[in-house]
């Protein structure tokens, strides 16, 4: 039954309306400074012209993921994923120091508008761009439909007497007209601003969206402590409750598995061996401060081969991302890319950190979400926190429109990659070449609202594990782009043949491990997170680390067995130029 | 032949990558190796505190956070160089024009 505790007051919804507000007048401003040039370099690439907050603050991995998934976790496995996302520690300076600066120079000597028009140029091989085309549209398509989810659970959650927050809801009930209506409204928000705007408009979006994440955090960091009672207390507690709970948990996961069995769905030997795992350490409440974690089901969250994998995921994800990538191409300049290092650096230190302080706090204050529900921990903890407060519904609605700019602003700086994918990469590449500005323009639209109402028919019977998601389109871009553009920036001898082979056995490595994870049946090695999106880990290692291992050797042994490339064109790409060139 | 010397701004950028490489290996190295050492197979009760931090949490993952914090300082002020990235082709051969949108492939 709805109530004001289970409900966001009227003031979280007027946030967010403010903040759609906001975001359609950026889209606006944006399209004016695109009309001033010309259209495919300005839409898709914002004339070259991101300063250093802009790339700091935008050229991230930061999604939905980073206030549902993420929190989802810290709250269900407690302090080891700080060490899953220790990662980040690193991410700006790997992902700005190693190739920005090379890729900006290397995209304006060849003219490139999108990551296949670098390679493409680069390789001077029309089949490497298409190839690059074809991965980015796989890994972006998958991310963009996950965080429509995302967008529209959060819009549900801030609806007046959606009862999104009821702890009785169950997961599969929790697929309303509350939830349509938020699809419906995210959707058409994100669609419509990125579509006038373009690339600007995501990134000025994506901008303004990142600062109020900001002080969306630092304000849940202080109340979640003030209410604990700080970062000690916090943990305490929710060892506490973990335990008081661990009998009620026990006998869940040894009842998962009964049904597991009498579905047949495993066999016996698999029973036992799950549930040897819910009598294990993992499920006592003490292992929410230790690792490998604490889990709900007996499972190993972070054994080494996992947090070894992770320090991978996240730095080769942030550099191997094309809409990271194609950020770096639209930067000013080389000052503005090594100051963007050290503002992204502050930012993360100010995000993630207390991110996980407050799920911690969180799991000590709302202690018993169930499986399925863990992703409104935020939400859910910000109402709770809010509501003694005066004004609390609006800073409520401060807290949550976060999450929601995080959502809003990744799907949009995936719009604008897809549209330019299939506008200037295959449209434009092999189709009409000689397509006019006006053609091109009218294409681009088209192509965004089909892109969002495929992603708005996927979402009406959404997908499960948000986090999941992110890792594998992630992982995917990692695998796929890292080495090869790598080669691409700094190897004279890499060959057409070899960054295809690059492309291919990186990308084809994690996606075959996925596959052969998702079909092999009742595969769980119980490690990693609980998901039906699980890879194979062969060796006990996450697939992004066999991707790029595959990507690296295929590269190099392909490059040096095939012709070297035509010397002038290296030249051209490679050599100091004369100033007069 | 001679050998042409190296684009000025790939050669800093290499030095760059090859410093930025070893941050990340002693990160990943330190991190990995204190938190599993110090955090994984303990008892709770063994556990200490430091500023309201599980010790393995503060000494494997908020001490190096800071430590590569402190480095991307020296990094982005310091230690990369400007150079100039260069102009589009097109605005190269326009100077100053309108660019032309029919930028064909």
């Amino acid at each position: 039954m709805p109530s004001d505790a289970s409900s966001a007051g009227y003031g979280t919804l007027v946030m967010l309306m403010l903040l759609i507000g906001a975001s359609v007048w950026l889209g606006t401003v944006a399209q004016r400074v695109v009309e001033r040039g010309s259209f495919v370099k300005g839409y898709f690439l914002g004339n070259r012209g991101l300063g250093a907050w802009a790339l700091a603050l935008t050229a991230t991995v930061q999604s939905g993921g980073t206030f549902m998934g993420f929190p989802s976790l810290v709250y269900t496995h407690g302090w080891i994923v700080a060490l899953w996302i220790a990662g980040y520690m690193v991410v700006p300076i790997t992902g700005f120091g190693v190739l920005g600066k090379r890729l900006a120079q290397l995209s304006r000597r060849t003219g490139a508008i999108t990551v296949p028009d670098l390679f493409r140029e680069r390789f001077a091989s029309p089949a490497v761009g298409l190839t690059a085309m074809l991965f980015i549209l796989l890994y972006m398509s998958f991310m963009m439909v996950a965080q429509f989810k995302a967008g529209a659970l959060i819009m549900k959650v801030s609806w007046p007497g959606s009862g999104a927050l009821a702890l009785t809801e169950d997961a599969g009930g929790g697929y309303d007209r509350y939830y349509y209506i938020g699809l419906s409204i995210f959707a058409a928000t994100v669609v419509g601003y990125t579509l006038i705007g373009g690339f600007l408009a995501a990134v000025w979006t994506d901008l303004f969206q990142s600062i109020m994440m900001f002080f969306g955090v630092v304000m849940l960091f202080v109340l979640a402590l003030r209410a604990t009672g700080g970062i000690e207390n916090a943990t305490r507690g929710a060892v506490d409750q973990l335990n008081r709970l661990e009998p009620k948990l026990r006998a869940a996961a040894e009842r998962q598995v009964d049904d597991a069995v009498a579905k047949g769905a495993i066999s016996e030997s698999e029973a036992e061996r799950r549930r040897e795992a819910a009598r294990g350490r993992n499920l006592d409440g003490d292992a929410y401060a230790l690792g490998p974690g604490f889990a709900p089901d007996g499972r190993t969250f972070l054994p080494l081969g996992l947090a070894f994998s992770f320090f991978f995921t996240w730095v080769y994800a942030g550099m191997g991302s094309p809409a990271s990538i194609v950020r770096v191409m639209a930067s000013k300049s080389t000052e503005h890319i090594r100051r963007s290092i050290f503002l992204l650096n502050s930012y993360n230190a100010m995000i993630y950190v207390p991110l996980v302080v407050i799920c911690i706090c969180g799991r000590s204050l709302i202690p018993d979400l169930p499986a399925g529900k863990t992703d409104e921990v935020i939400p859910r903890l910000t109402v709770k926190l809010t509501e003694p407060l005066p004004a609390g519904s609006l800073l409520a609605g401060l807290v949550l429109t976060a999450p929601f700019g995080a959502v809003m602003a990744t799907v949009s700086g995936y719009l604008v990659v897809i549209a330019s994918a299939l506008v200037r990469d295959v449209y434009q590449r092999f189709v009409r070449p000689d397509a006019s500005a006006t053609e091109i323009r009218r294409l681009t639209y088209v192509i965004m609202i089909v892109v969002g109402l495929i992603a708005f028919a996927a979402n009406l019977k959404p997908v499960a594990y948000l986090q999941a998601i992110v890792v594998f389109s992630g992982s995917g871009g990692a695998s796929t782009f890292v080495v090869p553009a790598l080669m691409a920036a700094y190897w004279r001898r890499a060959t057409t043949a070899g960054t295809l082979a690059a492309m291919i056995a990186g990308g084809g490595t994690l996606i075959g491990l996925y596959v052969t994870g998702f079909v092999l049946p009742g595969y769980d090695p119980l490690i990693g997170q609980v998901t039906k999106f699980r890879p194979y880990f062969l060796l006990g290692l996450d697939p992004i680390v066999w991707g790029l291992s595959a990507s690296l050797v295929a590269g190099i042994a392909v490059s040096l067995i095939t012709s070297p490339p035509r010397a002038e064109h290296i030249s051209r790409l490679f050599d100091a130029q004369l100033a007069s060139a | 032949m001679s050998q042409p010397a190296d684009d000025p701004v790939l050669h800093s950028a290499r030095r760059e990558a090859i410093v930025v490489f070893i941050t990340w290996v002693c990160a990943f190295a330190w991190t990995v190796t204190v938190c599993y050492l110090r955090g994984y197979n303990r008892k709770l009760e063994d556990v200490s505190f430091v500023l309201g931090f599980p010790d393995w949490v503060f000494w494997g993952i908020i001490v190096p956070w800071g430590a590569c914090f402190a480095l991307s300082y020296w990094f982005s002020y310091f230690f990369m160089t400007d150079a100039d990235l260069g102009t589009d082709p097109d605005e190269a051969a326009t100077a100053g024009g309108d660019g032309g949108d029919a930028d064909h492939a």
